[in-house]
């Protein structure tokens, strides 16, 4: 109906309560998580098999008949980000095995976990804008969730009330835009609004239109002046859950913003260009200056997420196809730095029941293989050479060169060096000689929990000795975005 | 027919109104009920654009889209009332200014 990998991961999410419900009755109450995980792995395994076919016939329409009613279309850049969903997300879910063993919820946990995802990967999979927001909304409702998952501890309520709010506010705000683009062209589907306004002179209603998908999508991606939801849900949601907000949620926002506007709005593209240049300088700012002043290290890490959505938006601004390139790729090396480092974070918190910096001193020490993988996934945030984060920064900011913005790949060089200031300060908080008797008693965490850990973390280094393919796989998907561009001018 | 541009103005007068009662109103179920509100206005907008996709027709994608939309507004909901029962039972209250120990 869907594809087959999405298809498995809509059965495997439907099974999952039932599975979650008989595994404690059986006195295997892992096995929820197991499953959870089995089905990741097998949907990944589906999705090769797409790539195949998407590779070597182009992209995928379904229902396959008809080009222009199309509900679903996979191409490249539907796979490239999929792809990055189930792995950081089969990660996360191994995690969690562990880490949420002690709740009496953990059924409804993986049930919500599988949702998300399969939310996601429909995102990306969809032909027509409402489609769209039918599996936005999927995953949407099952974040809310997910975030005031502990439903114990104020916090947790709080922060998913204000989420719950803001992002129900925004999706609706972008149905409006919808409901404005169906009125004027009446189709969704992105090949048939991209027809329709490619070469017309784009009339007042175009730019509201844009304005209202901008803004509610951009309530997911934290673009700044909408990111006031981010610390708080990062901070107080489960750690793989933040993992997975922060390291792939954020990317369906920027899926959206970059599938419409280079597509629907191509026609006022010189308008919105040096607005989004602009917003991902604001956006960088504000997350690294504000990170720096934090002392909790969730929440550090939260704003950091704020100034990565900021060097994302970088590549969107420029509009080349390298500018996309750099994007997605920081997507991707984002998703694998940015769970890895939340992940460690909440190996952290799991073992000290502490979340402040100052009571950490010393806590590399106890906990070495998680301070090393800490390390690295820090390192490849700033953007170091033998990893990662350094390729697509570097993309990212030769890009910038090409099209008169080199102000902007200044700015994302500067925060490079500002968000080293706080990175390192984590470092070095792990690597002192422990002071509090707290610390001393700390022990590495369990094996299940460190190997998605070690394999983030080699990945992280695997990726920054050896992009090649990651690169042309990035390429390619931004080939693919600006494929059915008519009117494609720089 | 009344002028299509009347319909449209309302919808934006609907949304301008649920975002006021999101700015303003202070109890957590009047929140939700902005956010009703909001996405009521882009279901008018539907329905509206719907009937004037043609003369004398009536275009059978614009409903079905509000009917669907309807009900992923129902779901929203219910998550927000789960939400506002817990924060009920914590705080004591329904005021939302109370809910400000987290700085965003």
């Amino acid at each position: 109906m869907f594809t087959l990998p999405l298809d498995l991961l809509l059965i495997f999410t439907v099974v999952s309560p039932v599975i979650g419900w008989v595994t404690p009755k059986l006195y295997r109450p892992r096995l929820a998580g197991v499953f959870a995980a089995i089905a990741l792995a097998v949907t990944g395994i589906a999705l090769y098999s797409l790539y195949l076919n998407v590779s070597s016939n182009g992209a995928i329409y379904l229902p396959s008949n008809s080009l222009v009613a199309a509900h679903l279309k996979v191409d490249m850049l539907s796979i490239f980000m999929a792809s990055i969903f189930l792995g950081l997300g089969l990660a996360a879910t191994v995690y969690s095995i562990i880490y949420v063993e002690k709740s009496t919820r953990t059924p409804i946990y993986y049930t919500l976990i599988l949702t998300m995802i399969s939310g996601m990967i429909g995102i990306v999979f969809s032909g027509d804008l409402f489609t769209l927001f039918v599996f936005w909304e999927l995953m949407s409702i099952s974040t809310y969730a997910l975030v005031s998952f502990f439903r114990e501890r104020w916090a947790s309520i709080e922060a998913g009330f204000k989420f719950l709010i803001m992002s129900a506010a925004g999706s609706a705000t972008a149905l409006f835009g919808i409901s404005l683009l169906y009125g004027m062209t009446g189709t969704l589907s992105f090949e048939g609004l991209a027809a329709a306004f490619g070469s017309a002179s784009p009339n007042a209603w175009l730019y509201i239109a844009a304005l209202f998908i901008f803004v509610g999508f951009g309530v997911k991606t934290a673009v700044v002046p909408l990111h006031t939801w981010l610390p708080d849900a990062y901070s107080s949601a489960p750690a793989p859950v933040s993992a997975m907000l922060s390291g792939i949620v954020i990317g369906p926002g920027i899926y959206v913003i970059a599938r419409t506007f280079f597509s629907v709005f191509i026609s006022i593209q010189a308008q919105w260009l040096p607005i989004i240049a602009v917003l991902s300088l604001i956006t960088m700012f504000i997350g690294n200056i504000t990170a720096l002043l934090q002392t909790d290290l969730k929440r550090m890490l939260a704003y950091s997420s704020i100034a990565q959505v900021g060097y994302m938006l970088v590549g969107l601004a420029v509009g080349t196809q390298t500018g996309l390139t750099g994007t997605f790729l920081q997507f991707f090396n984002h998703a694998l730095m940015k769970g890895a480092a939340f992940l460690c974070a909440g190996a952290i918190i799991y073992r000290l029941g502490a979340r402040e910096l100052p009571e950490m001193v010393g806590v590399g020490r106890k906990m070495p293989v998680t301070a090393i993988v800490f390390s690295i996934s820090l390192f490849a945030l700033i953007g170091m050479p033998p990893f990662n984060g350094f390729i697509s920064e570097l993309t990212l900011f030769t890009s910038t060169f090409q099209v008169n913005l080199a102000w902007l790949g200044i700015a994302l060089i500067l925060n490079s060096a500002i968000s080293s200031a706080y990175y390192l300060r984590i470092v070095r908080t792990l690597m002192q000689i422990p002071v509090s008797e707290k610390v001393e008693k700390v022990k590495e965490v369990p094996l299940l929990m460190l190997v998605p850990l070690c394999v983030l973390a080699v990945s992280i280094i695997v990726f920054g000795i050896w992009p090649d393919p990651l690169v042309n796989f990035a390429h390619q998907a931004a080939r693919a975005l600006l494929s059915f561009t008519f009117v494609f001018g720089r | 027919m009344i002028d299509l541009t009347f319909y449209v103005i309302f919808a934006i007068a609907l949304y301008m109104v649920g975002m006021y009662c999101l700015a303003t109103k202070r109890n957590m179920l009047r929140l939700i009920l902005g956010i009703e509100i909001l996405i009521n206005a882009a279901n008018i907008n539907f329905i509206t654009f719907a009937a004037y996709a043609m003369p004398g027709f009536v275009d059978p994608m614009g409903n079905s889209f509000v009917c669907i939309s309807i009900g992923l507004a129902g779901a929203v909901s219910a998550v927000a009332l789960v939400i506002v029962v817990l924060a009920y039972r914590h705080y004591g209250t329904l005021d939302v200014t109370e809910l400000r120990r987290l700085r965003g």
